[in-house]
């Protein structure tokens, strides 16, 4: 092994010499990160998720949740410059799912897998202090402004759809969006595009006010998240004792993921309720069906995100409708040599994957959407206010407006 | 942590001075980057004429000095806006950050005030109006894809992909475009396969077998012949050739049961060449593989006898077609498009390539060639929608038109004694020989060379492509993978024999059979990944090949089948 490194490393020809003088420059190699620092990451990631568990469960402190905030942003945000990163990752598994020459890195998969097992045990305590983008729009969302509820609930609904359409075009080889349009990264990179800058910028601005907009109403991994912590075995609860149902935590929460107590005192006739429980039951495989469908039909636009696609819908039209091919991708196209056929055979490969893809995508939406439905079908008896488990990021905001919490802490 | 009126105020004031400074700081930067897109120093209209001028008249030393002092200009102008670009990023972040600060102080210092609210929501209705917000949610949405799907449908093709399983007739590959690159999981009909291209089809081959305790050893038998020629298979039955006590022979093997069917004699015809002439003491006179389609089987051996079979062993043709001679003997295997019988003929005193009719033999077209004789074999590739036979030769790389032999394009190639095939995927043809290098060269009569290596050079065993990965071993004992289209190194790995057999792609994998008989089995990825180590128990330079989940090695002296039990 050593001897072929060597191999590889020998200068096959001598460096030219210069008349004029000129001293050339001492070799520089880039300075790789080994593995052991991709290990040291996630032992970093499950280091900070532990210290956020025991902070917003056990500890009870939101100083302590904010203090993970400044290091995971600090850590993984300035230090890593947003990667690896969880949030990106669900890219790269979707990807390797559906390709078998794409090999993921195994700091890849446990950057995916571990912040959702958390999810599972103890809630969003990713999100409340080790991802690097909830933790900038944390430290920077002061001055929260509830939003009414009929906006609220159509942006939730982005989230599942961002997800969907992600894992399609990483599994169609065609982009990574997330990473492609993360908001954030050119702050931490000090370098990127500058729309993406003033999107970053803008969300922070906006954040300021409407708290964590991106984990609210894009991050597709906190889709994930959402979905996984409604099943967590232990959650951070309002009340560290039995709620007296005083009602001061039920406006003070600025994602509006507290769910008052209901003690089932007001009913409607049973009949009714029988009716519409039927009713969305029913609608739940319907949604389904027609998700698939609609995706479906959807995707020969959706392909058109793959740039190949795109450049062969551009040498198409200049073909058979005359309009010239400006492009640089068009004019390297033409340079390379291939034939139009090899570019329209690729298309064509390109579209049968967003076939397959996309009927998968509608269903997972058409399920999401007949779920949500049916479960507000669902009333439970609930004696004290909780956190909605999905929806709550952990963030530990309503500890202090609880009087049980100051009485103790007293 | 609590703060007194007087904190508050003077956090306050500095919050209040760091948003006017970060506000400054941002519309000053967004102004420059407007600049910048708009007038870019290195796009100067000025700079462009006095560069035409200097086109036009490259002796004028003054207009150059211009130039270079122009260039200059332009270039310090540039940089100079990213500097202040950049230090503006810095100064923005910091200004925010302060800002962020002193206002998450003035907040933390805050009691919480607890709204009161004034009624319990009421459940009931609360959850039918998030029933009626979600409905109208996904309304919309629905709503904006049906329309999107209509109109932004454009102008893409209506028809969904049907991946076409190639190889049951070599002309399929006339019209193909990327899935030319893909072979049939029956008929693997040449040396290296379909198109001689080294991609196998098929999946569930065995990785892991023992040919000393026969583990995954369907059968094994004798080959009654010597020879170097690969095995090349249509439907159930197998071909290999052999010279046995002087007689050039053919062989047809059940490739299910492990029989010899026939043996047929490439000696005995009128006007057959009995002379053996010289040849490398480990090739001999059988190292070309023969050629299969659906009727015939043909072959060619050392001596220039050509010889045309039909699969119940009767010959169909035969002639001599002029006794080859080189330093190594004759080495090129025969490929067939449509029905003609391509040879691709080297000798010392003449090199050429020819078309004989499938049928007849008698020859339809040859086209001399110019340089020296080689020891590689053709290819058939598609490329710029075209079919094509291309030829790694001596000093160059050809290509011919299979049905008429006239050439296509010829681009400077290699040197020295050329004897691995060239490798092609849709975009590029690869060629290679040791102590000269790899080149990826673009095809076409304006094509030239993509990118060259000279790391990684076999000397007998071929390389192999597909649109994303190059591979090649040699015989070094190394492996290497290379990105196919830009040329940098992927991996590259040290085994502990050489290499002669040419490595295949099958399965999403890369089979590579060294010298000693051990075949290695590694992903057919951009990244090392050795999945199986398995021995044959004798040597073997003749290279694999698959057929429904079988591999079919033939070692220096049985063919062995290769299946799992």
């Amino acid at each position: 092994m050593i001897f072929a490194q060597e191999r590889q490393q020998q200068q096959r020809f001598p460096r030219p010499e210069f008349e004029s003088g000129y001293q050339t420059p001492t070799h520089q190699l880039l300075n790789q990160r080994g593995p052991m620092w991709e290990y040291a990451d996630v032992a970093v990631l499950i280091a900070a998720l532990s210290l956020t568990s025991w902070f917003a469960i056990k500890k009870r402190s939101r100083k302590g949740i904010l203090w993970m905030s400044v290091f995971s942003l600090a850590y993984f945000g300035f230090y890593r410059q947003g990667c690896i990163c969880s949030v990106g990752s669900v890219q790269n598994i979707s990807l390797a799912l559906f390709n078998n020459n794409y090999s993921v890195p195994l700091s890849a998969i446990l950057f995916f897998i571990i912040p959702l097992i958390f999810a599972l045990l103890y809630g969003r305590v990713f999100c409340a202090g080790v991802c690097p983008l909830g933790a900038i729009q944390e430290l920077t969302g002061f001055r929260p402004v509830r939003i009414h509820k009929s906006v609220e609930a159509v942006l939730a609904s982005i989230p599942f759809i961002y997800l969907g359409l992600s894992v399609l075009f990483a599994a169609t080889q065609s982009q990574f969006i997330i990473c492609r349009y993360d908001p954030f990264v050119g702050i931490f990179r000090l370098n990127a595009p500058f729309t993406m800058i003033i999107f970053g910028v803008l969300l922070l601005v906006a954040g300021i006010f409407v708290n964590r907009p991106y984990c609210r109403y894009l991050c597709p991994y906190g889709a994930l998240q959402n979905i996984f912590s409604r099943f967590s075995g232990k959650h951070l609860t309002i009340t560290p004792a039995e709620c007296t149902n005083c009602r001061l935590c039920e406006e003070c929460c600025p994602y509006d993921a507290i769910l008052p107590s209901d003690d089932l005192k007001k009913t409607e006739p049973k009949e009714i309720t029988r009716k519409r429980f039927i009713l969305y039951l029913v609608l739940i495989p319907i949604m389904t069906i027609a998700g698939a469908i609609l995706l479906y039909n959807l995707s020969p636009a959706l392909s058109a995100v793959n740039s190949n696609v795109r450049l062969a819908r551009e040498i198409r039209l200049e073909k058979e409708k005359g309009v010239p091919a400006l492009s640089k991708s068009a004019a390297a196209f033409k340079e390379s040599g291939k034939t139009e056929e090899q570019l329209f055979s690729e298309e064509s490969v390109i579209l049968g994957r967003f076939r397959k893809g996309t009927p998968w995508v509608g269903m997972f939406l058409g399920l999401s959407l007949g779920a949500g439905l049916f479960s507000m079908t669902i009333r439970k008896t609930r004696t004290e206010y909780k956190p909605d488990q999905g929806k709550c990021f952990s963030c530990g905001k309503c500890f202090e407006y609880c009087p049980i919490e100051s009485k103790i802490s007293k | 942590m609590k703060l007194s009126d007087k904190d508050i105020k003077i956090l306050s004031g500095v919050s209040q001075v760091a948003a006017v400074f970060t506000l400054i700081v941002a519309v000053t930067m967004i102004l420059g980057l407007i600049q910048l897109k708009v007038v870019n120093p290195l796009d100067s209209p000025s700079l462009a004429l006095i560069k035409e001028q200097y086109d036009r008249d490259p002796s004028e030393k003054n207009i150059a000095e211009e130039v270079r002092a122009m260039d200059l200009l332009a270039r310090r102008a540039y940089f100079s806006s990213r500097w202040q670009v950049e230090t503006g990023s810095y100064l923005l972040i910091a200004g925010a950050l302060i800002f962020v600060l002193t206002r998450r102080l003035i907040a933390g210092s805050e009691k919480p005030e607890p709204a009161f609210a004034s009624e319990k929501p009421d459940i009931i209705s609360q959850k039918k109006k998030y029933r009626v917000y979600l409905i109208s949610a996904a309304t919309i949405i629905t709503v904006i894809a049906i329309i999107s799907s209509f109109v932004l449908r454009g102008s893409l093709p209506e028809t969904g992909v049907k991946i076409r399983e190639a190889g049951q007739n070599t002309k399929e590959v006339k019209n193909a475009g990327t899935d030319a690159l893909m072979a049939g999981s029956t008929n693997f009909p040449f040396f290296r396969g379909e198109g001689s291209r080294g991609i196998a089809g098929g999946t569930g081959y065995p990785v892991e077998w023992n040919g000393n305790d026969g583990k995954n050893i369907k059968w094994k038998i004798p080959v009654p012949g010597h020879g170097k020629n690969s095995p090349v298979i249509w439907g159930n039955k197998l071909f290999l050739t052999g010279i046995r006590a002087g007689t050039l022979e053919v062989y047809c093997i059940d490739k299910i049961k492990g029989e010899i069917i026939w043996t047929a004699s490439a000696s005995d015809f009128p006007g057959a060449s009995k002379e053996i002439p010289d040849s490398d003491p480990e090739a001999g006179m059988a190292v070309p593989t023969a050629a299969v389609n659906g009727e015939v089987v043909c072959a060619i051996f050392g001596n220039g006898n050509l010889v045309c079979f039909d699969f119940d062993g009767k010959r169909l043709w035969a002639k001599n077609i002029g006794v080859p001679k080189s330093a190594y003997g004759y080495a090129a295997s025969l490929l067939i498009y449509d029905k003609i019988l391509i040879v691709q003929y080297d000798s010392d005193a003449k090199i050429a390539i020819k078309g004989f009719d499938l049928s007849s033999g008698d020859q339809k077209w040859e086209t001399p060639r110019t340089g020296r004789p080689v020891w590689a074999s053709p290819v058939l590739a598609s490329l710029d929608g075209q079919t094509q036979v291309i030829i790694n030769g001596n000093p160059n790389v050809s290509s011919y038109d299979p049905e008429t032999g006239a050439e296509l394009w010829s681009q400077p190639g290699l040197s020295g004694d050329v004897a691995p095939s060239p490798a092609v995927n849709s975009r590029f043809v690869y060629v290679v020989t040791d102590y000269a290098k790899l080149m990826a060269l673009k095809p076409g009569k304006t094509g030239s060379e993509v990118w060259s290596d000279n790391t990684f050079t076999p000397d007998a065993s071929s390389p192999v492509a597909n649109d994303q990965f190059l591979f090649l071993t040699t015989g070094a004992g190394d492996a290497a993978c290379y990105n196919a289209e830009k040329g940098d190194t992927l991996w590259s790995h040290v085994f502990d024999n050489p290499f002669y057999a040419s490595p295949i792609i099958c399965d999403d994998k890369l089979w590579m059979l060294d010298r000693s008989g051990i075949m290695y089995v590694a992903s057919a990825s951009g990244k090392f990944t050795l999945l199986a180590e398995s021995p044959l128990g004798e040597s073997s330079d003749s290279s694999p090949a698959f057929s429904d989940g079988r591999i079919y090695l033939r070692g220096k002296d049985n063919l062995y089948c290769i299946a799992k039990d």
